[in-house]
């Protein structure tokens, strides 16, 4: 007797979980209102997103993306440091506006949240132990670190099942990994690799081989539905590629002059070649 | 879409159903494992506690300080990030490499360290239960002639599991839930692949829905044993 | 002995940062956010602990059986998938946005008013049925019973249990980082990750800092509550 009324509720919890997407009706208006832009990105993976050791601030070539999309809506930038798994729970639980975390484009993906036109192309690559990896077939026999929450995972699982994987909740987690031995390989897109490549104190013992697993296409995500935020996004990332502030950042962190410099494979607004996989 | 539909394509597919079974049989193995080890440890441990010999028993109290004070994830932490630097590269590379009938490195490190832990927990319910056995009792051994040891191991140990039962299962309770940390140091426990479940899916609510479900189940059954084991002694008569 | 010196300037270099994190640059984090957050949830589960252990001790029938297993529920869940739930899966439910250290504050919270509401309601039911009757002969109803004979009583009992609670919560609150809330551990990793050489080293010198938090928890209130002893004695 007591139970019915469990049940009762049991029921409409369910219900109004199903009906969700309508209780954040215009995001954009909100945060024209509040002053507020909340951009997710990354506090521990350089040049993305990482904490600098002296000033102690969270920079990184996203967060000069998003500070200067803040400054053109006119409102405060709020950066919610994140992790690889956490990106897409923090946009569908409304604790970010926008994700700028080197967050790559896949079709399972754009299901659950909506991507801006890509503004970043890498591919997927490994560092190793130098002469650890010398031929692609090599891979599938390799311990393999990488973060959860990662296309890297499912890629590796696609190409080569038999490799072994763990996951770590974090890059830093899986650099300390791979120097401890703990895994022979890490995978990563290959400028964050490089980044992390040129932190190691004892860099001459690594290296990153020119083999690449996939293409993967970076994006902007906001939440699903929130088409004016959508549109409001992209059309900012397309007019910083035409009056050059977008190169402007990425040679900031990629140019010839910076720590890391790597050439510039996309142009924001080119059209993307089909996903790889 | 019809309303079956739409709540079957709520549902997680059976592949993932599979992997967040995996990873509920991995957390109830491994917590078995450390429940064992670490009620043999602690064993040893409240003997040590317990010992006439004074250093031993400081010993034994530095442990537990140690041990019960700092959190378990920098515990987890430790073993799995610092411990290597700690060993000669050749048993590093011994320890990564995979072997036959040998744990990976990842279980290894994350057993030692739950096991660790457990033991302080675990140790000192049992010292609380050897204490709750009457002093005449160790007199009695020690009188007929028995070791100390002796008496511990057939006299005075049995009692005491029996007093400390109850909280003993409650910390085998703990045992179950502390094993999720284990997800940071790469075990392929329960919310290890609940998150893999949700990164792949996007299904949040499903996989930590089906997660918490499967925890809370293998918690209330150690809760009956416990319900059932304090019914049945409440129902002996008293030593 | 140069590798010895090496290691302690680096620690000696990282320990603000582990200490409060990036303030004043950034929101506070280390040490320093830790004790706030086990702060907070202390106080928070004290008080849904009190609430849910004289609710125990005085509700009766189906409200009483929901109570029992909503904590039964509460003491189950590993603390980290609570912490999931309450940072994720509420705010999408409720449609409110939590920012993430309330929402570890409130994990934290319902877990240890759990656990405390069952030390309330052992430490009620330890005082002696006498003080009951004595109160209830006095004119005293029910709960002014409770109120003014029975919980200074059972709270002087239980007292170890709040603070064994709190000593947990500070461990527990290392938990945070999964949803990157900056608090010691997750400080620890960043500095861990950043100087790459020090791992065991560092763990072992935040595992210090922890250290010394809890016991000094334990032993500063043993020692008030010593003092306290003294003086009703003395008296």
């Amino acid at each position: 007797m007591k139970l019915r009324p469990l049940i009762l509720c049991g029921i409409a919890a369910f219900a109004s979980l199903a009906s969700l997407p309508s209780a954040w009706a215009d995001r954009l208006d909100d945060i024209r209102k509040a002053g507020v832009l909340r951009v997710a990105a990354f506090d521990g993976n350089p040049p993305f997103g990482y904490i600098d050791a002296t000033s102690k601030k969270q920079v990184g070539h996203d967060i000069d993306l998003a500070t200067e999309y803040a400054k053109s809506l006119g409102v405060r930038l709020e950066l919610v440091p994140t992790n690889p798994a956490n990106r897409i729970p923090l946009l569908t639980s409304g604790k970010a506006d926008v994700v700028f975390a080197s967050f790559t484009i896949t079709d399972e993906r754009a299901k659950v949240v909506d991507f801006t036109t890509p503004y970043f192309l890498v591919g997927q690559q490994f560092l190793v132990k130098k002469g650890v990896l010398t031929d692609a077939e090599q891979i599938k026999d390799l311990r393999i670190g990488t973060e959860k929450g990662t296309t890297m995972e499912g890629n590796l699982r696609m190409r080569y099942p038999q490799a072994k994987v763990v996951l770590y909740d974090d890059s830093p987690f899986a650099l300390a990994a791979l120097r401890n031995g703990n895994v022979q390989a890490i995978t990563n897109d290959g400028v964050k690799l490089t980044a992390q490549w040129n932190q190691l104190p004892d860099k001459a013992n690594y290296e990153i081989p020119p083999i690449t697993v996939s293409k993967e296409y970076l994006g902007a995500a906001v939440p699903k539905g929130e088409t004016r935020l959508l549109e409001s996004l992209n059309g900012w990332l397309v007019e910083s590629e035409k009056n050059g502030r977008a190169v402007a950042i990425y040679n900031t962190w990629f140019g010839p002059n910076s720590s890391a410099p790597l050439p510039r494979l996309l142009k924001i607004g080119d059209a993307r070649v089909a996903s790889a996989n | 879409m019809s309303l079956l539909d739409a709540a079957q394509a709520q549902l997680l597919a059976p592949r993932y159903l599979g992997w967040l079974l995996e990873g509920w049989l991995t957390t109830l193995w491994a917590a078995l494992v450390v429940i064992v080890a670490s009620t043999l440890l602690g064993v040893g441990f409240a003997a040590a506690r317990t010992s006439t010999r004074s250093g031993l028993r400081r010993l034994a109290a530095l442990y537990v300080s140690a041990f019960r004070n700092t959190p378990l994830l920098v515990q987890l932490f430790f073993w799995y990030f610092g411990a290597p630097s700690l060993l000669p590269q050749a048993a590093r590379e011994w320890l990564n490499a995979g072997h036959r009938f040998w744990p990976s490195f990842e279980v290894l490190s994350a057993l030692v360290g739950l096991v660790l832990y457990a033991t302080a927990f675990v140790g000192e319910e049992l010292r609380a239960g050897m204490r709750g056995v009457p002093a005449t009792q160790l007199q009695a051994g020690t009188a007929l002639g028995f070791t100390r040891a002796q008496v511990l191991r057939h006299v005075v140990l049995p009692q005491a599991i029996r007093i400390a039962v109850s909280p003993l299962l409650g910390q085998y309770m703990n045992i179950v839930k502390n094993t999720s940390l284990a997800m940071a140091v790469g075990l392929v426990e329960l919310s290890y692949t609940a998150r893999q479940v949700e990164a792949e899916t996007f299904k949040t609510f499903q996989a930590f829905g089906f997660a918490t479900f499967f925890y809370v189940v293998t918690v209330a059954a150690l809760e009956l044993l416990s319900a059932r084991v304090s019914r049945r002694q409440a129902a002996l008569p008293r030593a | 002995m140069n590798e010895a010196a090496a290691t302690l300037q680096v620690l000696a270099d990282n320990l603000p940062y582990l200490l409060w994190g990036r303030w004043p640059e950034g929101p506070l984090g280390g040490a320093a956010l830790t004790l706030l957050l086990s702060a907070g949830s202390a106080l928070a589960s004290a008080l849904l602990g009190l609430v849910g252990g004289v609710a125990l001790a005085m509700a009766s029938g189906g409200w009483r059986a929901l109570l029992v297993l909503a904590l039964g529920f509460l003491r189950a869940v590993p603390v980290l998938m609570l912490i999931f739930w309450t940072y994720f899966l509420l705010p999408m439910a409720l449609g409110i946005d939590v920012p993430g250290v309330l929402s570890v504050m409130c994990a934290l919270s319902l877990v240890g008013g759990a656990y405390l509401a069952h030390a309330v309601h052992a430490g009620v039911r330890g005082v002696p049925a006498g003080q009951w009757q004595a109160g209830l002969s006095l004119g005293f109803t029910r709960w002014g019973t409770l109120r003014h004979l029975v919980m200074p009583q059972a709270l002087r009992m239980m007292l170890p249990s709040f603070i064994n609670q709190w000593v947990t919560l500070i461990k527990d609150s290392s938990l945070a980082y999964i949803v990157g809330v900056g608090e010691l551990s997750f400080v620890a990793a960043q500095v861990n990750a950043r100087t790459m050489l020090y791992p065991s080293e560092i763990f072992v010198f935040v595992g210090a800092i922890y250290w010394l938090l809890c016991s000094g928890l334990d032993l500063g209130v043993q020692a008030l509550l010593r003092g306290r002893q003294a003086r009703a004695e003395a008296s």
